[in-house]
């Protein structure tokens, strides 16, 4: 998009000061910097774009460092490289930099400044100058400044920002016109090339993030609903999760939903904690329960359950990568042994990350050993688990600064410094983990060698001997750690409650700031608290009112997927969705390789071919990110439940449930109700029950074909395929 | 189809063929992706002529100096046994085992510089069908394998489905690196497992099961809708997973009991004279298979056929088995499109991983040779009966105007009107060129 010319003008008269000189001197000399005054340039047009110049390899020849994080490398390779034809300060309007920028010369990139245009002219000074690249004195951008930093905007509102550079002199100059923008949340409000944000209709909350060369803030958009309503209903408080949330929908002047009902409650925690429907007799024992506090006891008896420790086995094996290609059976399978065998004696998380963390050994007596044997380097090692325990990624900081966070190639190699020890070894009694040698490494930019330090932290005291990943552990799990505790309390709600307080849930940083930071630092206070015991975290989230609500929106909440003012709908992994297939319908499934009687979420290693699995969106364990999860949903999925012969077996299986239902219950009204206790774990309603009796009644001689249909029926709607 | 050769890793490549076997990868946009589609398709004006393609992928590399690039005043052990005969274009010959193809040369082109830097099957197929060289950590054995996503992906993501069929579909199965890679679940090809040629040819899951008569069908459809009750209600409006999942339950019926689809699919149709013509083998009803998809709307037709691997033995296989098929199959696909006024909006490409060595081996085949081979390609606005640029003496490198899979790319996206220079996005927000530097290759277009 060209940019208006006029508005360049106006905003350059603001931007100059920097370079202490005014337009209307541009005929004299004016001292310039390259970082200053060029780099933002090739920011600002694209030029050190990671599809361009900016490509590891560069790009015909030519390459800039990606976002100009390395002005140095970026002023030799234009003064000093293609024998010096890219800047040509005798002539520089026949410097290959203008002339391909401008179009004067076919340039792959197409023209991006127009002679006339200021920043031309800034360019050509530059070249005239001598091209210099400044003095180290120069004063340097320290930080910048986005305002306004916190707003609330009605619907449809427009709201322009500025964003000013401070110098290393206190300097201040406006910036907005080469600053960089992006949203992270664009249902409630998008920001285009110029900083202008420009709210939907969607009650809510974005960070509207700018960058500027390698600095970054961010600009907070709250969205409230239009319409007054009365005053805020009193609601009971079941615990501190519901304070805070009801003080963000205040804010937003949204209303929860009701609470649920138990029919509501029981199919959802069910799935939530064990990944597992209750059955028919399990249903009907909750929904009879006559006692006050029968939620927190299901709760409780839920917690307690093997399928528990199946369930969120699957989860972690999938994060932590039980990979069996890589790993090789036996391997895959002790590592997967020693998760499942954490998560069901409910050891502190904090215990087993640092157990993790810290694994060395044979490999046959130390599972966790089997983490490191995933990586062959050791950035791997170090960016992986920033991202499964801290939420935190690093992985852009080992080539470039990344360019939404404060991490440097720096802070990436003293993360990968602790791991750089780490080998294997075959000996006699099999493979060895080890550590050994010096905690260094070496940015492969600079050739400097980088001593440990953790993300924002200091090198520990060393001794040359000792292995550093006991105290990078130890920095891990502390109190004291900004990211832990977060992070595993942002997973458990993104697990609960449908959406995670930063969504994507392994991206914490300080431009992608979380919906509700109250209830994010409540939370990870309460994880400290209870010494990271998981199951405790999961009751007090699944005591809140917060988590009881009912999917049903009402006339405030029903655009609101951000804020947990309802229930939302959250679909079921894989694994879940095969395992309820196979319950409701009372037919087994064998996975190859796997002995008789296994149901999906037991089954541990994610490469066990199986078509459903797969089409579901099994994960491949090939990434640390929980994204691999793929919950997205396909017309080959809905025709594989519609029609598939597999699922037609199951319904028609002459020993399952269907067939014994309608043997076992002669009466429509019973055989009804057991089908729907069976499919949707409740009871149907009275027009429910009248409509499926009629079914029935009319099918005449087959009633068996018109039980088959009713649970097609069930087993194919949104109200069996999703958790709600 | 009888294969008695594997190809040289050992794998036996037929075993992934199983014909009629259950198996359906969806290909569907998100819902928001869907919208916003709509809505600039509604806003959309230009040129004309919708492109569609149809690619023909002779998996393992089909040699090209014994089909479209003979140097007959090469030595023996270069030049093979195979002679050359004249086609429709003057001055232009191909094999004397591909003379109905020779007769359809004006509907084609052959780029005879074309190569690429990659000799081993997984990276050159990844190379060739996404216009990207893979990079470190590529797992050639992962299905899909795609770092980059396929061409069929990007054109299904840029430019959404035409109408209730899906705008991506392989067959006869899914090509390893066929996949979406960063463009996610919502471009992936639909593919329809199963061989055409077979007569029990069916898609998977795409009809209800045999033992369900139409008025249990319709009663069943009534049911669903009055059981659902989240179906229409507030609910769904306020949850977009569920939303998408309504959608695709609507599409889904669609798909079923479209009219397009199930012409599309019902090949048995065809009548039986041009079925032969095409040739009663995996080969020829893939090519009208994917005929009959582009004209039900499909914007992309991934045919992946086998075994063009011929390390041994090559004259044999290629003069009794190969060819044969191909020159059925091929001229008449070109025949065909033309004779019904398709051929301007269909893009053919016909190639393989790379093409095969010019010394003949000591086993009378053919090895890897990815340096230089021939890229045939016509429709869709290429003009035919071209021959752009050459390959050397001995077809060892290209003598001038060498191209590549980045070239391809820029080509195929340029004649589909989505621009080259544009980018993709990866869910990281990081930008990803459409085609990695590739040039139009104008002498086509």
């Amino acid at each position: 998009m060209k940019r208006n010319a006029g508005l360049a003008l106006v905003l350059f008269a603001t931007w100059l000061p920097l370079s202490q000189r005014s337009p209307l001197q541009a005929a004299q000399p004016r001292s310039f910097n390259f970082e200053n005054d060029i780099s933002p340039l090739l920011n600002r047009f694209g030029c050190n774009a990671s599809s361009c110049h900016g490509k590891a390899e560069g790009q015909n020849g030519f390459k800039l460092s990606v976002f100009g994080y390395d002005p140095a490398a970026d002023h030799k390779a234009l003064t000093m490289e293609s024998r010096g034809r890219r800047v040509f300060p005798a002539a520089p309007e026949q410097s290959l930099l203008l002339q391909k920028m401008s179009g004067a010369m076919p340039h792959g990139g197409g023209t991006r400044i127009l002679p006339g245009t200021a920043e031309y002219e800034i360019v050509r000074d530059w070249i005239a100058a001598g091209a210099p690249f400044g003095q180290t004195s120069d004063p340097k951008v320290k930080e910048i400044e986005v305002n306004p930093t916190e707003r609330v905007l009605s619907m449809k509102a427009r709201q322009p920002l500025r964003v000013t550079a401070i110098y290393s002199d206190d300097r201040r100059a406006d910036v907005t016109h080469l600053a960089q923008f992006q949203s992270n949340n664009e249902v409630v409000a998008r920001v285009d090339e110029e900083g202008l944000i420009s709210v939907a209709d969607v009650p809510g909350q974005a960070a509207i993030m700018a960058r500027y060369l390698s600095s970054v803030a961010v600009s907070q958009i709250l969205v409230p609903r239009a319409e007054t309503l009365g005053p805020f209903p009193t609601l009971p408080e079941f615990n501190f999760i519901d304070r805070l949330v009801d003080q963000k929908l205040k804010k937003l002047n949204i209303r929860p939903s009701e609470l649920s009902e138990d029919a509501e409650f029981l199919r959802r925690v069910y799935l939530d904690i064990i990944g597992t429907l209750p059955t028919p007799t399990e249903a009907r024992r909750f929904l009879m329960n006559p006692r006050v506090d029968r939620r927190a006891r299901l709760v409780n008896e839920l917690l307690e359950r093997p399928e528990y420790a199946d369930y969120w086995a699957l989860k972690w094996a999938d994060v932590l990568r039980v990979d069996r290609q890589v790993l090789g059976h036996k391997d895959a399978y002790a590592y997967y042994r020693w998760i499942r065998e954490r998560i069901a004696s409910n050891t502190p998380f904090d215990k087993m990350v640092r157990e993790l963390i810290t694994a060395e050994g044979p490999i046959d007596e130390t599972p966790p050993a089997n983490f490191y044997k995933l990586f062959s380097k050791p950035g791997e090692m170090a960016s992986t688990l920033s991202q499964v325990f801290l939420g935190v990624r690093i992985a852009c900081a080992e080539c470039h600064h990344h360019p939404f966070d404060r991490w440097s190639q720096s802070d990436y190699y003293g993360m990968q410094a602790f791991f750089q020890p780490v080998s294997r070894k075959k000996g006699p009694v099999g493979e060895m983990l080890l550590v050994t040698g010096q905690p260094e490494a070496r940015n492969p930019r600079t050739g400097e060698m980088i001593r440990p330090h953790p993300l924002g932290g200091v090198t520990p005291p060393t001794d040359t001997n000792a292995d550093l990943r006991r105290s990078l552990a130890a920095w891990f799990t502390a109190a004291e750690n900004p990211w832990f505790a977060r992070n595993l309390a942002n997973r458990l709600v993104a697990h609960f409650l449908g959406r995670g307080l930063v969504e994507p849930v392994d991206d914490l940083r300080a431009t992608n700031p979380p919906s509700n930071p109250e209830l994010l630092d409540a939370l990870a206070r309460h994880a400290v608290e209870a010494q990271f015991d998981v199951k405790s975290l999961i009751r007090t989230i699944a005591a809140s009112r917060t988590y009881q609500l009912a999917s049903h929106p009402n006339e405030t909440n029903e655009p609101d997927e951000q804020n947990y003012s309802r229930a939302l709908f959250k679909r079921q992994p894989a694994e879940v969705l095969l395992d309820a297939v196979c319950q409701t319908t009372g037919t087994g499934e064998k996975f190859p390789g796997v002995p008789a009687g296994y149901r999906a979420i037991q089954v541990w290693d994610s490469d066990v071919s199986h078509y459903f699995l797969k089409l579901f969106g099994r994960p491949v364990r090939k990434t640390a990110c929980e994204c691999e999860r793929n919950a997205e949903a396909s017309i080959a999925q809905v025709l594989h439940l519609l029609n598939s012969p597999q699922v037609h077996a199951k319904l028609t299986h002459e020993q399952g449930s269907v067939a014994r239902l309608t043997g076992l219950n002669p009466d429509n009204g019973k055989l009804t109700e057991e089908l729907y206790l069976t499919f949707y774990s409740r009871f149907p309603t009275a027009k429910e029950r009248r409509s499926a009796e009629k079914y029935l009644t009319e099918s005449g001689s087959d009633r068996r074909h018109a039980a088959e249909d009713l649970a097609w029926s069930m087993l194919n709607s949104i109200e069996f395929v999703f958790n709600h | 189809m009888k294969q008695i050769y594997r190809y040289c890793d050992g794998i036996d490549r037929r075993d992934f063929l199983r014909i009629g076997a259950v198996g359906l990868l969806g290909i569907e946009l998100s819902l928001p992706a869907l919208l916003e589609r709509q809505a600039r398709a509604a806003g959309a004006s230009g040129p004309k002529r919708d492109v569609s393609v149809i690619w023909v992928f002779l998996k393992g590399g089909m040699s090209t100096i014994d089909t479209f690039d003979l140097k007959p005043d090469a030595p023996s052990d270069i030049r093979g046994e195979f002679k050359s005969i004249p086609t429709r274009i003057p001055g232009l010959h191909v094999s004397e085992h591909l003379p109905k193809v020779a007769g359809q040369m004006d509907k084609f082109s052959l780029v005879r510089s074309f190569g690429h830097r990659n000799a081993d099957h997984g990276p050159a197929d990844h190379y060739m069908l996404t216009g990207y060289h893979p990079i470190a950590g590529f797992n050639p054995n992962l299905k899909p394998n795609n770092q980059y996503p396929s061409f069929g992906s990007v054109i299904g993501h840029k430019l959404g489905s035409r109408s209730s069929v899906p705008p991506y579909v392989c067959l006869p199965i899914l090509h390893a690196s066929a996949g979406s890679a960063f463009l996610g679940p919502s471009a992936v090809p639909f593919v329809i497992e199963a061989d055409p040629s077979a007569p029990s040819f069916s898609v998977p899951d795409l009809a209800p099961p045999m033992a369900l008569d139409a008025s249990r069908l319709a009663a069943r459809r009534e049911l669903l809708a009055s059981v659902d009750r989240y179906q229409r209600a507030a609910e769904v409006r306020a949850n977009s997973t569920a939303r998408s999942v309504s959608v695709f339950g609507q599409r889904a019926f669609d798909l079923m009991t479209s009219p397009e689809a199930k012409k599309a699919f019902d090949i048995a149709e065809e009548p039986e004279k041009l079925r032969d013509e095409y040739g009663r083998h995996t080969l020829g009803q893939s090519c009208l298979m994917g005929r009959r998809l582009v004209e039900a709307g499909v914007r992309c037709v991934m045919i992946d056929h086998s075994n063009w691997d011929t390390h041994f033995d090559n004259f044999t296989i290629m003069k009794t088995q190969l060819l044969p098929k191909f020159d059925a199959a091929i001229s008449t696909l070109f025949r065909d499109l033309a004779d019904r006024g398709l051929l301007e909006s269909t893009l053919v490409i016909i190639s393989g991983e790379f093409g095969r060595t010019p010394r003949i081996n000591k086993d009378a085949g053919r090895d890897h040779w990815s340096k230089c081979f021939t890229l045939a390609i016509g429709g869709g606005g290429i003009q035919g009966g071209r021959v752009v640029g050459t390959s050397d003496a001995w077809a060892q490198e290209p003598a001038e105007n060498p191209y590549g899979p980045e070239d391809l790319a820029a080509t195929l996206y340029h004649l589909l009107r989505i621009d080259p220079k544009g980018e993709l996005r990866t869910p990281e927000g990081r930008p990803i060129a459409l085609s990695n530097d590739g040039r139009i290759i104008r002498e086509l277009v």
